[in-house]
């Protein structure tokens, strides 16, 4: 705190988020340069900043956005990303409202969209329907709407990306950065728990966890008020499992950044004017993390998403009636010969998603980290 | 060199421990009483008595976790708790050629595929070949394994149904057998297997070739006038290949992951396939064994790949 206040030149004007990845040495010749650079224009304090100045220069981070805005790919990606996750949280709600009434022969009842469009309805003399004005994405062997069960399934796969990405960071952050900064035994902890992790194929401990602790996790997690019981109870399970082996590496990126930014002058300097270790930690070195946390935990959603479908697909994860994208994939490659678009459909959606967050994560990666690039 | 293959072993062998122990206390505080599912009906306490010591279930998890590590030295993983007196490696014996068949293929399949076009790609660095041809492997490489497993057998299945060919999308043939029917079997789920090592592969020996081409001798032995062709394949190629030394373990990993879904997938009788339905079972015998099986395999592969590069590159013995 009373670092910054002294002296905010320093300990902002250092805040590049791309000065620490590069090896030391370059680091300390780079600096002097950027030194310059920015000690006539304290970015980030605006109100401060705007006297006395001819032209703002841009923050690290605006130079990080400008370069990942110019890069079509990761927009595009983006764009798909934001269009599935609105289609996911609003677009049951609305299909759910469109359609007219229909007469249901095996039921005989009348029953509106908001029944048939459900995505466990099941209308059982409407099986395997190609698209149409009714059911837009057409039905599945069970004639339940797949547009509905593909936008549930999309859901459950966010959901699970956002709750392991939660825990992944937390703990990573956490760890990596006491292991980098005390060393210690928590950094020999932490490095035993890395090497196993890398030799354990993380999805073999998931298929382990799910396949033996499954049906019991069934039963307990669906007292949760919001999980309840539609089949979705075992996916806490399987997030456990993934997030559990997602952050060793989180943490081994974290504590390798932060050994390098201890090091650095401007956590020196806030050392020498007295700033504890909690302040230090909080205020310089857990913001600088900022890049390489984003630009993991990005590509580490492609990976959690792809491990949700797989695990479902082997039949561990979301139980029938559940919906999951994995499930789709499975009941539908039962009837490939027949009807490949059941199983066609739920892939493509699988691909896209999974494509749009690597896409994302390599062009945050670029943006954020110019140098590492070729 | 010595001091650094023991340290390395004993990484290996801690990392065993921990693979092994966590296998090993997950199926202990498994629910459910595998002894009481198998009398079923004719339950009896003596009986049940009798079984759990058979089974060795009595005893306290220290030595239960002993018994298991010593056992587990001698490939003997106990006995499947679904089909009763049968050993789990009776029922893994069947699985393992088949996965072996599968993963060595692809192995080879990666590296002659996936290195040349890796270091081609290098050589048209920044040509639209090289951005067409990477963006092609990174498709490949971020879409999951099952994926491309189902949408190939769309593709065959529509294929047959055009041509009135009969190209199967299930079973796997006779393990290690080439007849034309075999392979018919076998080469659609090899390829598909080792798409994505391969992707990974030329990924990363474009970068290592990029990365060495920037290097001092390559300038100097261009400087001296050597043809390209020499400079390239003689000087550059062998520098670039040295870190492909070091993914071994991890194509492994990525492998054995891969084996679950291909081979539940394809209907092939893996080790892979053989866990997923001994999970259906709750046998967790079988799956502890196969879930060592592949950690020890992926360790080795780590192990190995490390001793390799340390034999290559001398530098790395420091650390």
């Amino acid at each position: 705190m009373d670092t910054k206040d002294k002296n905010p030149d320093l300990s902002s004007g250092v805040m590049f988020p791309d000065t620490s990845v590069v090896p030391l040495e370059i680091a300390e010749l780079a600096k002097p340069e950027h030194g310059v650079e920015t000690v006539p224009t304290p970015p980030a304090i605006e109100d401060e900043g705007k006297k006395g100045l001819k032209k703002k220069s841009p923050t690290p981070l605006q130079d990080s956005l400008r370069r990942l805005r110019r890069d079509k790919r990761a927009m595009a990606s983006i764009g798909v990303i934001v269009f599935f996750i609105v289609l996911a949280l609003i677009g049951p709600v609305i299909y759910q409202h469109i359609g007219g009434l229909y007469h249901s022969d095996i039921s005989n009842q009348t029953i509106g969209p908001s029944q048939y469009h459900n995505p466990y309805h099941q209308e059982l003399d409407r099986q395997d329907e190609f698209l149409s004005g009714q059911y837009w994405l057409g039905t599945d062997d069970l004639g339940r709407d797949m547009m509905a069960r593909l936008m549930q399934g999309i859901l459950i796969s966010l959901a699970v990306a956002l709750l392991v990405e939660i825990v992944d960071v937390g703990l990573g952050v956490l760890v990596g950065v006491l292991a980098g900064y005390y060393g210690g035994w928590i950094d020999q902890v932490l490095a035993r728990l890395t090497d196993i992790v890398f030799a354990f194929p993380g999805l073999l401990f998931v298929i382990l966890l799910t396949g033996i602790f499954g049906a019991q996790a069934d039963v307990v997690f669906s007292t949760i008020p919001i999980i309840g019981p539609n089949g979705n109870a075992r996916l806490l399970l399987v997030s456990i499992a993934l997030a559990f082996v997602a952050w060793p590496l989180m943490a081994r990126f974290v504590r390798g950044q932060t050994l390098q930014l201890k090091e650095q002058q401007f956590v020196e300097a806030a050392r020498t004017s007295g700033t504890s270790d909690t302040q230090i930690i909080l205020r310089h070195i857990v913001p600088n993390l900022f890049s390489i946390v984003i630009v993991a935990s990005t590509l580490n959603i492609s990976n959690t998403i792809i491990g949700e479908a797989g695990i479902s697909l082997l039949g561990l994860g979301v139980q029938p009636p559940g919906s999951s994208i994995g499930l789709m994939i499975v009941q539908g490659q039962g009837l490939i010969d027949t009807h490949p678009w059941e199983v066609l459909l739920p892939s493509i959606v699988l691909a896209l998603i999974v494509l749009a967050f690597s896409f994302l994560g390599d062009g945050l990666n670029d943006a954020f980290n110019p140098r590492s690039k070729d | 060199m010595i001091q650094f293959l023991v340290k390395r072993f004993i990484g290996l062998i801690f990392v065993l421990i921990g693979v092994t122990f966590i296998t090993f206390i997950l199926g202990y505080f498994a629910p459910g009483d595998p002894i009481r599912d198998m009398l079923g009906e004719h339950f009896n306490l003596v009986v049940y008595n009798q079984l759990r010591h058979a089974y060795g279930l009595d005893l306290p998890w220290y030595q239960q976790y002993f018994n298991f590590l010593s056992h587990m030295f001698r490939f003997d993983f106990g006995f499947s708790y679904k089909y009763t007196n049968r050993a789990v490696m009776d029922i893994l014996k069947d699985g393992v050629p088949v996965s072996a068949e599968l993963g060595f293929w692809a192995l080879i399949l990666q590296m002659l595929v996936g290195v040349p076009v890796g270091i081609f790609s290098a050589l048209k660095a920044n040509t639209w070949i090289d951005t067409v041809n990477m963006g092609f492997i990174l498709i490949l490489y971020s879409i999951p394994v099952f994926v491309l497993a189902v949408v190939m057998q769309v593709v065959i299945i529509w294929f047959d149904q055009k041509t009135g060919a009969s190209w199967p999308v299930s079973n796997w043939g006779t393990p290690w057998a080439y007849d034309p029917a075999d392979l018919s079997y076998k080469v659609i789920p090899i390829l598909v297997f080792a798409a994505g090592g391969m992707a990974y592969i030329a990924r990363l020996s474009r970068a290592s070739m990029l990365e060495v081409l920037k290097q001092d001798f390559v300038r100097t032995a261009r400087a001296k006038g050597l043809l390209e062709r020499v400079v390239i394949y003689k000087h550059a190629l062998r520098n670039a290949m040295i870190p492909l030394l070091t993914v071994f373990g991890l194509l492994l990993a990525l492998l054995v992951s891969g084996a679950f879904f291909i081979e539940n997938i394809f209907n092939i009788p893996g080790i892979g396939y053989e866990t997923v339905q001994s999970i259906s079972d709750r046998d967790y015998p079988v799956i502890q064994a196969t879930v060592v099986l592949f950690a020890v395999a992926v360790v080795i592969g780590n192990m190995l790949s490390d001793i390799l590069y340390s034999l290559v590159d001398p530098r790395i013995k420091a650390q």
